[in-house]
């Protein structure tokens, strides 16, 4: 037990070190000349960026740019597309996670994801919750529910459930639901959440507290955003990526990358601006 | 006009065949349940022993051959088939030994039933010396039912949404944690719905069971290696033999019996569709 | 908030996870792969077996003798007899033939009427009531048959009233189901706008029906009734009970003959060695029948596939 204990404390003591250590070297995510097809067919070509530590970064561009294809590329949750394929490389914490050695699995657990629809399991929110933490063999009561409980305060979500964690997940609201699903990520302690659209089907009220909430996760998160809603990326993200399919048929390319500031109000590339402008004036 | 009158001859005409094919149905349970309803729901017959020679047979040991025998042929069917159905829903990606598989599963659920009956002769009961029991038609009917529950199991796992699976990887879950916590528990009123519909078709199988549990029984079977008589094969071989008397009582009893369970459960797997749909349609 | 923040506590239990799941896995894809090839490996058990067990059919007895028109198997000297099955053969076509005729229109035409014509509530009725016609045991719709559809045919012709046509029509009954339930998917997988450009062209219903919608469903009606024909082939005990079992070759619709199935069912209990084998030649001609069937319906629907493209 002691010694247990010992080595967790040591694990978490080498831990906030490597994180401190991290947030000062800067990236947590290194994409590297990332090109993805489905089949034959190019969806992404040549991408290259960089994602500090701590951050959230926004994809934003018009739909089919292969901004959700970018995303997922980045747990590996295309490998479940059949033949699709990825060349390139996509270092996290400077291990290329396309590897063989590199384990989908443990991936998954340190790089959570957010879907554009809130998909609570149909089970009650505590087992939601406690979902991951059970996978992975956590069998003590008090322990989960320890979990359960500083990952739905996290989410912002404890005080309006706590007296009905044995509801079904399904008889809360969207934005609940959606609070939920961000809660059960938080559950399995990632270190990047990797976010695809997750306010598209919220009204402006659950948008804003979904909103707050990323920035207050931004303190212990790496975060990667995919949105179709460029206020939200001005709002909320620290960098903002324009990805762009320029031409019917052919792959989404990275056109610019930089600071959110300088996308939204000097962009260097002609095509991000007028997509800006088009869409944000 | 000319079109307008042949239109309304044609809808005659259809309402016409659409009547027949369901006054079939009632003319079939109705001719069946006049015969032998009141046979049948007398505890003396269905509770009763049978009789080989002399009149007043019951046909206790024949239900309770039936029941023994759908029980052990899901044990042997369900796991088999789900664990396909599983294996082509949530592992294989739609290659060639998927389609290969699919193919196998079709030709097998086209195949006479006559023809299982003489495989499970030839394997079960001469080859591997199991003789006519419950064990050798449990066997036979398995492989009957397997390509039916695979394909229940494997449309009921698919119509579970993309999102949970994606979901659960998404936490670290491995493939198979996700099919056994997320994928299954969803997809389980449809595979029971499928189960239970299966359990009719058990009960009704005489032609592959004929060679292969045995036809006629005076005890109620205990060990699954022993000789049985499920109440369908029982019914064909009491018309046919025509030993006691009153065949045409125990007969028309016995048909009505069958018939009843088989619409029971049939009706029990609409229900349990029903409420589970309705239950989806709430939340 | 609680002190677990960051990635530490999960770290060991992570590991042990991946540690404890990585064999399981692939164990179980292994696992779940068998149970899938158990379709396959019944299969083939299936046909070595039947074969098998008619092999001494053919090789002691002949083609000659088995495709004869005479079937007299003698039990104290069965290298004697007459195993000739073209009887039977002859019988299941004819069976299968007639129970189409009953059961292909009326299973057509309900799926139209259910698709078509009826109003939602009565149609859903009455599909119900013909998938319940599936489930009802072949005994159970044999033993109708012998007790009301024979002594009718019976008195109506002045004959026994077994044959091919009491046959026929508890075939009719079987396959319809079968038809209906096909026949209406492939009427209801036809794109709506294919109807209502009809309508909108001012065609009235059947000629909707008749020249648009049953032509641009032939494909699937077509697979139906190929099912629905395997069905019949196959049937052994309620065409047993109804259709006299003789041995003669018959061509009349109310003189009693036998069907493969129908005789294998009659005959296997007092059979044993080439008798026996005799018998399993039949299945094996059964086998094949449905194994034809099958293959017919994947080139049926192959070329729909490609005409699509």
């Amino acid at each position: 037990m002691k010694s247990n204990l010992e080595v967790e404390n040591l694990i978490v003591e080498k831990d906030k070190e490597v994180g401190k250590e991290m947030a000062k070297l800067g990236n947590k995510i290194e994409i590297r000349d990332l090109s993805m097809y489905y089949d034959s067919f190019k969806v992404l070509e040549n991408i290259t960026m960089s994602i500090p530590c701590r951050s959230i970064v926004a994809l934003i561009g018009p739909s089919g740019c292969g901004k959700s294809s970018l995303l997922r590329c980045i747990n590996r949750m295309n490998d479940l597309i059949p033949n699709s394929k990825v060349e390139g490389e996509i270092l996290l914490d400077g291990e290329n996670i396309y590897n063989p050695s590199c384990e989908v699995i443990e991936l998954r657990r340190r790089v959570g994801m957010v879907f554009q629809k809130p998909n609570p399991f149909p089970k009650s929110v505590y087992d939601n919750v406690s979902f991951g933490p059970q996978v992975m063999g956590i069998d003590n009561k008090k322990e989960m529910d320890e979990i359960v409980e500083a990952s739905l305060k996290k989410a912002a979500l404890w005080d309006e459930v706590k007296d009905k964690l044995r509801t079904s997940a399904l008889s809360l609201s969207g934005g609940q639901q959606q609070r939920l699903c961000i809660a059960r990520a938080l559950a399995v302690q990632p270190e990047v959440i990797l976010f695809d659209e997750p306010c598209s089907a919220l009204d402006p009220v659950a948008t804003q507290k979904i909103e707050d909430l990323l920035i207050e996760l931004k303190e212990n998160y790496t975060i990667v955003i995919v949105t179709h809603n460029m206020q939200q990326a001005a709002r909320i993200s620290d960098i903002t990526a324009f990805l762009l399919m320029e031409v019917q048929g052919e792959p989404g390319r990275l056109i610019e990358y930089s600071d959110t500031n300088k996308i939204f109000t000097n962009p260097s590339d002609y095509r991000t601006e007028r997509y800006i402008t088009g869409r944000f004036g | 006009m000319k079109a307008t009158r042949v239109d309304r001859i044609a809808t005659f005409f259809f309402w016409i065949l659409g009547m027949i094919s369901v006054g079939i149905l009632f003319i079939i349970v109705g001719e069946i349940f006049a015969r032998g309803l009141f046979i049948a729901l007398k505890p003396s017959f269905f509770l009763g022993k049978p009789e080989a020679m002399k009149e007043g047979g019951g046909i206790l040991p024949m239900i309770v051959s039936s029941i023994y025998l759908a029980v052990l042929t899901l044990l042997i069917s369900l796991p088999l088939s789900l664990g396909a159905a599983i294996y082509l829903a949530e592992y294989s990606r739609g290659g060639k030994i998927t389609r290969f598989i699919r193919f196998c599963a079709d030709s097998l659920s086209s195949l006479p039933s006559i023809v299982f009956g003489l495989f499970g002769l030839a394997i079960f009961v001469v080859r591997l010396g199991w003789g006519y029991c419950l064990i050798s038609g449990a066997f036979t009917l398995a492989l009957l039912n397997l390509p039916t529950l695979m394909r229940s199991a494997e449309e009921s796992l698919k119509s579970v949404p993309k999102t949970y699976r994606e979901a659960s990887l998404s936490l670290g879950a491995s493939r198979w944690t996700t099919v056994r916590q997320v994928v299954v528990p969803s997809s389980l009123p449809g595979i029971i719905t499928g189960t239970v519909l299966s359990i009719g078709r058990i009960m009704g199988e005489s032609a592959a069971l004929i060679f292969t549990t045995g036809t006629f029984i005076r005890k109620i079977p205990l060990n699954p290696f022993q000789t049985a008589a499920p109440l369908a094969v029982n019914i064909w071989y009491t018309q046919s033999e025509a030993l006691v008397p009153d065949y045409r009582n125990i007969v028309n009893g016995g048909a009505a019996f069958l018939l009843l369970m088989v619409l029971v459960v049939n009706l029990v797997a609409r229900y349990i569709g029903k409420f589970y749909r309705r239950r989806k349609g709430l939340s | 908030m609680l002190s677990i923040s960051g990635p530490s506590l999960f770290i060991k239990q992570a590991m042990d996870y991946l540690r404890s799941i990585r064999k399981r896995e692939l164990h179980i894809k292994v696992l779940l792969m068998i149970c899938a090839s158990v379709t396959f490996v019944g299969l083939l058990l299936i046909f070595i077996f039947v074969f098998r067990e008619s092999l001494p059919a053919f090789t002691r007895l002949g083609l000659p003798n088995l495709f004869s028109t005479h079937w007299n198997p003698d039990v104290s000297h069965p290298e004697a007899g007459n195993y000739g099955m073209l009887p039977f053969v002859v019988g299941t076509l004819y069976t299968t033939l007639g129970g189409l005729l009953v059961g292909a229109p009326l299973g057509i035409g309900s799926a139209i009427f259910i698709d078509q014509i009826a109003p939602p509530k009565i149609g859903t009725a009455i599909g119900r009531g013909i998938e319940l016609i599936a489930s009802i045991p072949s005994v159970v719709i044999g033993w109708f048959g012998l007790t009301l559809l024979v002594p009718m045919i019976g008195r109506l012709t002045d004959t026994s009233g077994f044959g091919i046509l009491a046959a026929s029509l508890v075939l009719g009954v079987m396959v319809l189901p079968t038809i209906a339930a096909l026949s209406l998917e492939s009427l209801r997988a036809l794109p709506s706008e294919l109807k209502e450009a009809a309508y909108g062209m001012g065609a009235t219903r059947w000629q909707t029906i008749y020249k648009v919608l049953l032509p641009a469903a032939r494909r699937g009606v077509l697979v139906a009734v190929i099912l629905g024909m395997g069905r019949a082939i196959g049937e052994a005990m309620a065409v047993q009970m109804v259709i006299g079992n003789s041995r003669q070759l018959t061509f009349s619709l109310t003189n009693g003959t036998s069907t493969l199935a129908a005789r294998i069912v009659t005959d296997m209990g007092e059979s044993s060695g080439v008798f026996r084998s005799a018998l399993f030649a039949q299945g094996l001609i059964l086998l094949i029948l449905a194994m034809l069937l099958i293959l017919t319906i994947r080139l049926v629907s192959r070329e729909k596939k490609e005409t699509v493209r």
